[in-house]
Parts: structure tokens; C-alpha cells; sequence
């Protein structure tokens, strides 16, 4: 008894220190993005002399880092809606409604989950090519709902089973169509889950580099990622504008996550455990 | 009403409706559906095709294997498949850290709700992020050699020496993801029967005992789980940290399949040889999955 006891104890010390490992980084890049070039070069370490916001209004404004930013929000909001109406239509027929190869159907969404975007990047690219998609807003939405689409019709599908058949019954009973029950009982009964996939989708498209660097080429449509990937070689010489850049991207992400770290887990969480 | 179930209930009251009722599900479905085959199946299909047929002068012609007899000469893509060897050898370590530290906080370390949500954050940041904070902390100059040097370590080139660029990667890699894997294990620790945990500790158990003789038992499925998605992330989400942190150097030493892929579509214009390199790394993921399934299986024997 004792012994675990004091066993765990110690064990704040290293879980301490990982602690402060994890925290570290950010906060040095936030105090480097504070500070001057010449405080830089002067003194890495030493804390930024004041709250200075000189070099995050350069990279939002004279780096474009606002332009991406308008971009991402764009491109994410569309994504993300897209997938939330679709998963949630196809969720509420492949768990709800008997109907001929539904079975197949999920099976294929799961397997689909299995299709990395590596394996298939080449040929879409080719594919959004051809159909004129390249470097347009609804071909990189389009991209993204391809992309998370098997999870979240997996996620949202799990979630309407556990929704008793009595309610859809007692509805079809009252009077309503199918689309009826969709839009009046199960949107709203399904909240939760959609508020959930939806935070998880909202961190994959907007964290995503690959996809959107292979499918928006030009400048002008560059999302906040992409626009983080091309700081590094221009502003080597400057690293406070770097760090400020590196700092609005993420700062939104930190926001979600302040508030809505438990939602973000229990997705997490439900992804692994009905997996 | 008949009693009615979840499977019947719909169709029987529809037979008698109207058509637009019975076709309502296949509406619902039909844009992820449509969606899928145009996006992603077809895609699959036709990435195998393209893997076959030459690229540049012999664009489009049916050219068979030759794309993969140069890919397996290309010292870079031998490389990456180091690489790949390399991940697997260090796999139980990205499984152990976060295991480990899950296990902490499921027996209540002091100050454990704290810790559970600091190390997931970084978890929500992207790559891009991750690798640009990073190439600060690992320049020769940043925060991480001078700590070595505090303890009398000299410096090290993290990024710029072949020997080390890709474990530093990866370790940037296993710092930004382990809070993903914890959240897994805490979430098959609330599954775990808090009577065993009690039994073993009237019993005296030591933590070590307690953690190999009923903790590690009782969470097979997890354990499994983790060491297949951590490897899976391994293989497919380090694009990011690789294309901000080291563009594939010093000497390409530290090239996985997704970077030899992005570079030959991208600044070589070799598609068809890029998809010969997708289908083997769709091929590597298979067989990963299918050891999943037969790990599955096995542990579900022993129930």
C-alpha cells in the first residue's frame, strides 16, 4: 500500500517535467514572436521586453497570413457542413432504415476508412485536373468531404443505433415522411454526435497540409497552412515574423481546445472504442 | 400497432406508400455514396492502372512492372523503406510512453487531471506547426543543444546530420501524437474492472506488478489497437513534419513512402512511378491491417 503510494509521488517529478516539455515549445515560440530581431539575436531566452504586436500584424497583414486565414475558414465552414449533412443522411439510413445493400454500404464506408490519402493522391489530382477542380474552392471541399467522409458516416451510424426504433415508429406513425424523421427527430436527437465529429473534422481539414498543397497551387488560394510552410523560406532571416506567423495559425486551434477539450477527446475516445 | 422492430418496421408500413417513401433511403445515402466511388474508389482503381503505364515519352503506354523494378533501385525509396523498418523497430516505444503515462494517470497521480490535458494539446496542432516550432528548438543555436550544453552535452546538428535527422523527426513526431494514444487508453481503462485494481492492491501488489499482472492483461484489445493507429499515423501523417523540418535531407536520409510519393507527382513529374509507390504503400497498410484482424482474432480466442 505504502509503496504505491510513495511510488506515485515520485512520479510527479517526471510527469512534471514531461508536463513542462509539452508546454515549453509553444511558449518560447510566443515569447520569441513578442520580441525584436535584435532581442533575438541578443538572447533567445530572455523574456520578450514588453507585449509587442508589431510582428503579428506584419505576418497578418504585409505576409498574407490574413488572406490564408480567410481562405481556411472558407474552405473548412463548407467542408465541414458538407460532411456533417452528409454523414448524418447516410448515418440515419444505414442505421435506421432496412433497405437493400445497406449492409454492403457500410461495410464499404468502413474499408474506406482504410484508403490512406497517399495511396490515392496521385490519380486525384489527375481526376480534379480533369474536371477543371484544381485550384478552385469546391474542388478542395470537395476533397476534404472525400476525405473524412467514412468517419464520419462511421462515427454517425454508430451513434443513430443506439437511438431506439420506437422513436422513428411513433413519428412514421404521426404522420411524417422519412425526410420528416430526419430533419425534425433525428437532427436534432443527433447533436452530440454531430457536435463532436464536427470539432474533429474541423481540426483535421483545418490542420491539413498535403491535400491542400497538392490540390491549390497558386499563392492567392493558399490556406493558413500551406501559407505556414512557405514562411520558412522566405523569413529564415527574420524568425520573430516567422514565429508570429507559426502563432496565428495555431492560435485558433488553442482556442478550441481551451474550450472544448473534453468534446475533442470523447471523439477521439468514441473512434477507438467502437472501432 | 403490432409489436415492430427496428429492422421491419419501416418497409412494412412503406410497402403500401408511395414510391418517393421507398426511395427515401437511397436518397440519403446517395451523396456519400456518389462521393466515395467518384473520390475515392475510383481514384484506388485508377492509381493501380497508372502504376503499370510509363511516364514522360512513354506517357500512357502499358510499360507492366517496370515502374516497380525502378522504384526498387532507387536508392532514395530504398531509403524510405529503411525508414519504414526503422518506424517498426521504434513502434513499441511510441506505444510504451503513452501506455505508460495513461496507466499514471488512471491510479491518480497527483495533479492527473492536469497532465491529462496538457499532454493531449498538442495533439489538435498541425504538423506544419509542430515541424515550424520545432526547426526552432532543434536549430544549433536553439533552446534544446543549449540545454545539452547546461549538462555538458555539445551540440548537436538535429536536423543536419543523417544519423540523427530522422529519430529527431520521429521523436517530434511521438511528442506531438503520444496525447492521442493516451486518450485510447484512458478511454480502455474506463472499461477496465476496478475490482481487480482493488484485489491486487489488498494483495500488496507493487505498481510494477500491478501494471504487468492485471493492467497490461486486461487491455490486450487497446494495446493492440494503439501499436496498429500509431503505426498507421506513422506511415501516413508525417508529410507535414518531413516537408517543414528536413525536405526529405540531409542526403535524403530521412525520405518516407508518403514524401518519395509527394516528390516524384510533384517536382520530378513522374505520376506513374508515384503511383507504383502509393500501391506499395497501400500494400505495407494492408498487411498491417490484416495483422490487426489476426491479433483480434487471437486475443478474442483467449477471452
Amino acid at each position: 500500500m505504502s509503496r504505491v503510494r510513495l511510488g506515485r509521488w515520485l512520479l510527479v517529478i517526471p510527469m512534471g517535467l514531461l508536463a513542462l516539455a509539452t508546454i515549453y515549445p509553444l511558449l518560447f515560440t510566443a515569447n520569441v514572436a513578442m520580441k525584436t530581431r535584435r532581442e533575438y539575436i541578443l538572447d533567445r531566452f530572455s523574456l520578450a521586453d514588453s507585449l509587442r504586436f508589431e510582428n503579428i500584424t506584419t505576418a497578418w497583414t504585409s505576409v498574407g497570413m490574413g488572406r490564408y486565414a480567410v481562405n481556411s475558414v472558407l474552405v473548412v465552414a463548407c467542408s465541414v457542413f458538407l460532411l456533417l449533412l452528409f454523414g448524418s443522411m447516410a448515418g440515419f439510413a444505414l442505421s435506421q432504415l432496412r433497405f437493400r445493400g445497406s449492409n454492403a454500404l457500410f461495410i464499404g464506408c468502413l474499408a474506406a476508412l482504410f484508403i490512406p490519402f497517399q495511396v490515392i493522391m496521385v490519380p486525384l489530382a489527375r481526376v480534379m485536373a480533369d474536371s477543371g477542380l484544381v485550384d478552385t474552392y469546391p474542388g478542395l471541399i470537395l476533397a476534404y468531404v472525400a476525405q473524412f467522409l467514412p468517419f464520419t458516416v462511421f462515427l454517425m451510424t454508430s451513434y443513430y443505433k443506439t437511438i431506439p426504433a420506437e422513436i422513428v415508429d411513433a413519428a412514421r406513425i404521426d404522420g411524417n415522411t422519412v425526410y420528416g424523421v430526419y430533419r425534425r427527430i433525428m437532427l436534432p436527437l443527433g447533436a452530440p454526435a454531430l457536435l463532436s465529429v464536427g470539432i474533429l473534422n474541423t481540426l483535421f481539414c483545418w490542420n491539413d497540409v498535403l491535400i491542400s498543397l497538392l490540390l491549390m497551387p497558386s499563392a492567392d488560394h493558399r490556406t493558413l497552412m500551406v501559407g505556414v510552410t512557405s514562411l520558412r523560406g522566405q523569413y529564415s532571416e527574420d524568425i520573430p515574423t516567422f514565429a508570429s506567423g507559426v502563432l496565428i495559425a495555431a492560435i485558433p486551434v488553442l482556442a478550441v481546445y481551451l474550450f472544448l477539450q473534453r468534446q475533442i477527446a470523447d471523439g477521439v475516445a468514441a473512434g477507438s472504442t467502437k472501432g | 400497432m403490432p409489436p415492430t422492430s427496428r429492422d421491419r418496421a419501416v418497409p412494412r408500413r412503406v410497402a403500401g406508400g408511395r414510391r418517393a417513401e421507398m426511395l427515401a433511403p437511397f436518397v440519403l445515402v446517395a451523396p456519400a455514396v456518389l462521393i466515395l466511388v467518384l473520390l475515392r474508389l475510383y481514384p484506388l482503381l485508377l492509381g493501380v492502372n497508372f502504376s503499370f503505364t510509363g511516364d514522360g515519352d512513354r506517357d500512357g503506354a502499358m510499360v507492366g512492372f517496370d515502374n516497380y523494378v525502378d522504384l526498387l533501385q532507387d536508392p532514395l525509396f530504398q531509403g524510405a523503406l529503411r525508414n519504414v523498418g526503422l518506424l517498426v523497430l521504434l513502434l513499441p516505444v511510441a506505444v510504451a510512453i503513452p501506455g505508460l503515462l495513461a496507466t499514471f494517470i488512471y491510479l491518480r497521480v497527483p495533479g492527473h487531471r492536469f497532465y491529462r490535458s496538457v499532454y493531449f494539446f498538442p495533439a489538435v496542432l498541425s504538423p506544419v506547426i509542430v515541424g515550424a516550432i520545432f526547426n526552432l528548438l532543434l536549430s544549433f543555436d536553439g533552446p534544446v543543444n543549449s540545454i545539452l550544453g547546461a549538462v555538458g552535452i555539445g551540440p548537436v546538428d538535429w536536423l543536419g546530420d543523417p544519423d540523427v535527422a530522422m529519430f529527431a523527426v520521429v521523436g517530434v513526431h511521438v511528442w506531438a501524437t503520444f496525447g492521442m494514444a493516451l486518450v485510447v487508453f484512458l478511454a480502455g481503462f474506463a472499461t477496465l474492472d476496478s475490482a481487480l485494481l482493488d484485489a491486487a492492491r489488498v494483495d500488496g501488489a507493487s505498481l510494477t506488478q500491478v501494471i504487468w499482472h492485471v493492467i497490461i492483461p486486461s487491455l490486450s484489445r487497446t494495446i493492440q489497437f494503439v501499436f496498429v493507429t500509431t503505426m498507421i499515423g506513422m506511415l501516413t501523417s508525417m508529410f507535414g513534419l518531413l516537408y517543414v523540418m528536413t525536405s526529405g535531407g540531409p542526403e535524403g536520409s530521412t525520405y518516407l513512402p508518403e514524401y518519395y510519393i509527394w516528390i516524384q507527382q510533384g517536382q520530378m513529374n513522374r505520376p506513374a512511378l508515384a503511383s507504383a509507390a502509393s500501391t506499395v504503400l497501400f500494400v505495407i497498410m494492408l498487411v498491417v491491417g490484416l495483422l490487426q484482424l489476426k491479433l483480434l482474432r487471437r486475443a478474442g480466442r483467449e477471452d
